[in-house]
C-alpha cells in the first residue's frame, strides 16, 4: 500500500513536472539562424540585426545573422526551406516574397506551404512620390502630364511594384516608363538625379515629404497614407489591387506549434516595444510597428497569393 | 546644410565617436585607433618584399567586419584601418629598396636605382629620410586634389548626365581599364570579359538565376570576395609557390651593406629635392585621377621627368640620377605616393575603383552596406543630413589625419624597418595563404565560398602565367551588376528604345572615346604600365 502511494506520487510528479515544463519558457534546442533577406546596412537589415541583438540580451539565445539577397527574397527562402524546423532557423522577407515573388518564380521549386509565417513587423507606407519642384500636387497631375505628351518615367523597386505601375497608367489610359532600381534608395537616388519622374517609397520617402522636399501623390495602399492623407488610394485612382505588404519573419514548415508561438511572442514584443532599440528604429524609419501573427497572418499570406496570380494574368 | 556643416560633421564623426580608451582624460575614437594601427601595419608590410599593400587590406577586411558588424558605425573604423594600411605600406616600400635593392613594392623600383647607391655610400639613413618627406608630401598633396575635385566631378555627374549617359560612361572606364592595364589592350579585353562573364552567373532580373547549372549555392552569384580575394590573393601566392619551386637551393644573395650614420635633412638637401617633390607630386595627381592607370607608371613618369630636369641643371662634374642622389629619390618617392589620394576621385565621384586598394575600399562599403560610393554620395541636402556625405568627410579627415601620423612617427618607424626583409618566403606564403582562406570563410560561412575562391585563385594563376592582368577582372567583376542594371534603367527610361546609347551627344561622344582607346592603345602595341 505504502509502495501504492509512493508510486503515486512518483507518477503525479512526474506529470507535475511534465505540465511545469510544458509552460517554462520554450528555448531553441541551439544558436537560430536568422538569413536576413535584404542588402547588408538598409532599414529592413538593421531592424533584423537589432531585433536579434535584442532577443539574445534579453533571452540568452544566440542568433547568428547573416544576408541571402537577391530574386526579391526567393534566394533567402530557399537557404531557409531546407533547414531544421524546430525553431533554429528562421528568416525575414516581405510578405511579397511570399506572394506575388514565389507565384512569379516558377521554378523556384517553392510554395508558400513550404514555410511557417511568424509574424510581421511593420508595414509599408508606400507611396507615388515625386519632387517637390516637380509642380505635380496630385497624381491626376501626373496623368496630365502624360497625356500632354510627355514621357513618365516611373521608378519601381519589384516586379509587383512594376505591375501596379502599369496597372496605375492604364487605368487612366497613359503609359509609363516603368524603371527598375534597387531599392527604396535606389528610387531616392534616382527622383533626386532627375533620372526618374515618379517613384515608389515604402516609407524611405517620409522625411523628405514633412520636409516639403518631395511629395506623396498617391498612395500605393488600400488605406490613406498616415502623412499624406490627402493623397488617393489605388481604388480612388481605379485599380483594385495594391502594394499592401508588410516585413515577415518565417520559419520552415512544420514547425511545431509551442516554438511557433514562443517566437512570434519573442520577435513581435520587441518590434512592439518603442523602448527598444529595434522598436525605436522601426518607429524611426516604418511610422510604428505593424504585429499580425498567427491565423490572422495565415490568412493574410494566403490571399496575398490568390490576389498576386490575378495582378500577373490583369497586367498580362 | 553647407558645406561647412558637413565638414565638420565628419571630423566630430571620426574624433568624436566610439571611445577605444583615453589618455590622462583625453578619449582616443576608435576611428582614430584604427587609422593609426593601420598605417603602421601598411609600413611593415610595405618594407616586407613579397607582401604588398592590397594584400594585407584584403585579408583584414573581413577580420574587421567580423569585430565591427555591418552597422554603418563600423564604416569609419573599417575605411580608417584600410585606409592607414594603404598609405604606410607606399612609405614603408622604399625601406628593403634602398637597404637592400629589392624593392618592398611593386613601385618602387626607381627608388633602387639612387636609393641603393646612397646606401652604398653609407648615407642610408639619410636617403630614407629623403624617401619619407618626398612620399609624405606627394601623399598630402594628394590628399588635397581628392578632397577638392571629387564632389565637384560627382556633382556634375549627377546634375548632367542622365541614365543612357551613365551607362556610355562605365563602359568607357571599363574599356579605358582594360586597355590601360596589363600586358596589351587586347589582354586586358580578355581579362574584363572573363570578369563580366562571372559577375552575370546568378544575376539578373528574372526570377530564376541565370548561369547556376542548377546549383543552388551559385543563385546569388559569387560571392563578390571569393573572387577579388581568389584572383588577386590566391593567384600571387600560387604563382610565388611556383617561383619558389623554380628557385630553390639557389641562395639569394643577401647585401647587408648599410652603415647607419646619421643622417639629419639639412635645408640644403630640402630645397634640393623640393623642385622634384612638386613635379612629380603633380605628376602622380594626374596619373592616379585616371582610373586603372597605376602608381608604376607614376613613379616611372616622375623619375624620367626628374631625370630631364636634372640633367639641364646640374653641373658637368656633379652627379646624375643613378650615382645615388637625394633627387632621385624623391621624383619616384612623391610620385607614387601622390597616385593614392587621387586614385580615389573615380572611386567617390563615379564609383569606378581605379586600383586595387580602391577596390578593398569598395569590397568593405559594400560589405557593410550604408555607404554606396558613387555619385549620390555627394548630396548636399538642405532639409536633413545626408548620412554618406558625413562618412566621405569622415574619410578625408582620416586620410588627413593618417598623413599627419605619417609626418610626425612615419619616418621613425620605417627606419626600423630594415629587418623584415629577411623574412623568408617559404614561411610568409602559408600565412598568407592560411590568413586569406579564413578570411573568406569568416566572411561567407561556407565551404562553397572556399572551392569558388580556390578555383578563382587557379584562374588568377594562369592569367599571371600568361601576362594578362587580373586587375581588369576584379574590376569588371564589380562593375558588372551596376553596368547591367544602368543599361536595362536606361533601356526601359527611355520607352524601349534599343538604340538609346546613341540617344545623346554625350553618350555618342563617350562612346567614341571607349573605341579610341582601345584602338589607339592597340596600335601602339602595348599597354601603358
Amino acid at each position: 500500500m505504502r509502495k501504492l502511494v509512493l508510486t503515486a506520487l512518483a507518477l503525479g510528479g512526474m506529470v507535475a513536472a511534465n505540465i511545469s515544463s510544458a509552460f517554462a519558457e520554450w528555448a531553441p534546442p541551439g544558436p537560430i539562424k536568422l538569413t536576413i533577406a535584404f542588402r547588408a546596412g538598409g532599414g529592413a537589415d538593421t531592424q533584423a540585426r537589432l531585433i536579434a541583438e535584442h532577443l539574445e540580451a534579453e533571452k540568452g539565445w544566440k542568433i547568428i545573422p547573416e544576408n541571402v539577397t537577391g530574386k526579391g527574397g526567393i534566394n533567402a527562402l530557399k537557404a531557409l526551406k531546407d533547414q531544421p524546423n524546430d525553431g533554429t532557423a528562421i528568416a525575414i522577407v516581405v510578405t511579397e516574397s511570399l506572394g506575388y515573388n514565389l507565384v512569379a518564380a516558377k521554378n523556384s521549386g517553392l510554395s508558400v506551404s513550404d514555410f511557417t509565417p511568424l509574424t510581421t513587423t511593420a508595414g509599408f507606407q508606400m507611396g507615388v512620390v515625386a519632387k517637390t519642384e516637380k509642380g505635380w500636387k496630385t497624381f491626376s497631375d501626373v496623368i496630365e502630364a502624360a497625356k500632354g505628351g510627355q514621357a513618365i518615367r516611373f521608378g519601381v523597386m519589384s516586379p509587383k511594384l512594376d505591375d501596379l505601375a502599369y496597372m496605375l497608367g492604364k487605368a487612366h489610359g497613359v503609359e509609363f516608363n516603368t524603371v527598375m532600381l534597387r531599392g527604396g534608395k535606389g528610387v531616392m537616388n534616382g527622383l533626386n538625379a532627375g533620372d526618374i519622374d515618379v517613384g515608389w517609397g515604402a516609407g524611405i520617402q517620409n522625411a523628405a515629404v514633412q520636409s516639403g522636399d518631395m511629395v506623396n501623390l498617391a498612395s500605393g495602399l488600400s488605406t490613406k497614407l498616415s502623412i499624406s492623407p490627402d493623397a488617393p488610394t489605388m481604388e480612388e485612382l481605379g485599380v483594385k489591387f495594391n502594394a499592401d505588404g508588410y516585413f515577415v519573419f518565417v520559419a520552415p514548415a512544420g514547425l511545431p506549434n509551442e516554438a511557433r508561438t514562443a517566437l512570434s511572442e519573442a520577435l513581435s514584443s520587441v518590434a512592439a516595444d518603442e523602448a527598444t532599440k529595434a522598436g525605436g528604429m522601426i518607429k524611426k524609419a516604418f511610422g510604428g510597428a505593424q504585429i499580425i501573427k498567427g491565423d490572422e497572418l495565415d490568412a493574410i499570406v494566403s490571399a496575398a497569393a490568390d490576389a498576386s496570380a490575378e495582378l500577373m494574368n490583369a497586367a498580362e | 546644410m553647407e558645406v561647412s556643416t558637413y565638414l565638420w560633421l565628419g571630423i566630430e564623426a571620426v574624433f568624436a565617436g566610439p571611445t577605444a580608451f583615453s589618455i590622462l582624460g583625453v578619449s582616443v575614437s576608435i576611428a582614430l585607433t584604427m587609422v593609426f594601427a593601420g598605417f603602421l601595419l601598411g609600413i611593415v608590410v610595405g618594407s616586407t618584399p613579397g607582401l604588398a599593400g592590397p594584400m594585407a587590406m584584403a585579408i583584414s577586411l573581413p577580420i574587421l567586419i567580423s569585430i565591427f558588424g555591418y552597422s554603418p558605425d563600423a564604416l569609419l573604423p573599417v575605411f580608417g584601418f584600410l585606409i592607414g594600411i594603404m598609405k604606410g605600406a607606399t612609405v614603408g616600400g622604399a625601406v628593403p629598396a634602398i637597404l637592400f635593392n629589392t624593392p618592398g613594392t611593386p613601385d618602387a623600383f626607381m627608388t633602387t636605382l639612387d636609393g641603393h647607391p646612397m646606401a652604398r655610400k653609407g648615407e642610408a639613413a639619410r636617403a630614407l629620410r629623403v624617401a619619407h618627406v618626398s612620399s609624405a608630401s606627394g601623399d598630402t598633396f594628394s590628399d588635397v586634389a581628392l578632397i577638392v575635385c571629387a564632389p565637384f566631378l560627382a556633382i556634375l555627374v549627377e546634375a548632367y548626365l542622365d541614365l543612357p549617359e551613365k551607362t556610355a560612361l562605365l563602359i568607357l572606364s571599363m574599356a579605358f581599364i582594360a586597355a590601360v592595364v596589363g600586358g596589351s589592350p587586347a589582354k586586358g579585353l580578355i581579362s574584363a570579359a572573363l570578369g563580366l562573364l562571372a559577375a552575370s552567373v546568378g544575376t539578373g532580373e528574372d526570377f530564376t538565376p541565370r548561369l547556376t547549372f542548377g546549383f543552388d549555392s551559385l543563385a546569388s552569384g559569387f560571392p563578390i570576395v571569393t573572387a577579388v580575394l581568389g584572383v588577386l590573393i590566391l593567384g600571387e601566392v600560387f604563382k610565388a609557390i611556383e617561383e619558389m619551386w623554380h628557385e630553390r637551393g639557389r641562395d639569394a644573395a643577401t647585401t647587408n651593406e648599410q652603415i647607419q650614420r646619421p643622417g639629419r635633412l639639412d635645408r640644403e638637401t630640402l630645397r634640393r629635392i623640393f623642385p622634384y617633390v612638386v613635379r612629380s607630386s603633380l605628376i602622380g595627381t594626374a596619373i592616379g585621377a585616371l582610373p586603372g592607370i597605376g602608381s608604376t607608371l607614376a613613379a616611372t613618369l616622375g623619375y624620367t621627368s626628374g631625370k630631364l630636369l636634372h640633367a639641364r641643371r646640374k653641373a658637368d662634374d656633379e652627379p646624375a640620377f643613378g650615382d645615388g642622389i637625394p633627387e632621385g629619390i624623391a621624383a619616384t618617392e612623391a610620385a607614387n605616393s601622390s597616385v593614392s589620394g587621387a586614385n580615389l576621385i573615380p572611386v567617390l565621384s563615379l564609383g569606378v575603383p581605379g586600383n586595387a586598394a580602391a577596390v578593398f575600399l569598395i569590397l568593405a562599403a559594400d560589405s557593410i552596406g550604408g555607404f554606396n560610393p558613387g555619385p549620390s554620395v555627394f548630396r548636399f541636402t538642405t532639409d536633413s543630413i545626408n548620412p554618406e556625405l558625413v562618412i566621405a568627410f569622415g574619410l578625408f579627415t582620416m586620410m588627413m589625419v593618417a598623413n599627419l601620423v605619417n609626418w610626425t612617427i612615419g619616418g621613425v618607424f620605417m627606419r626600423s624597418m630594415g629587418a623584415m626583409t629577411r623574412i623568408p618566403k617559404h614561411r610568409l606564403l602559408p600565412v598568407i595563404l592560411l590568413l586569406t582562406l579564413t578570411a573568406i570563410y569568416i566572411q561567407e560561412t561556407k565551404m562553397a565560398a572556399l572551392w569558388f575562391a580556390v578555383g578563382f585563385g587557379l584562374l588568377g594563376y594562369v592569367m599571371r602565367r600568361l601576362a594578362i592582368s587580373p586587375l581588369p577582372f576584379i574590376i569588371a567583376f564589380i562593375l558588372g551588376g551596376r553596368l547591367e542594371e544602368t543599361a536595362r534603367q536606361a533601356f526601359s527610361a527611355t520607352g524601349g528604345d534599343p538604340w538609346f546609347l546613341f540617344s545623346s551627344a554625350t553618350s555618342i561622344a563617350l562612346l567614341v572615346m571607349t573605341v579610341a582607346v582601345v584602338a589607339v592603345l592597340s596600335a601602339r602595341g602595348r599597354a601603358l604600365v
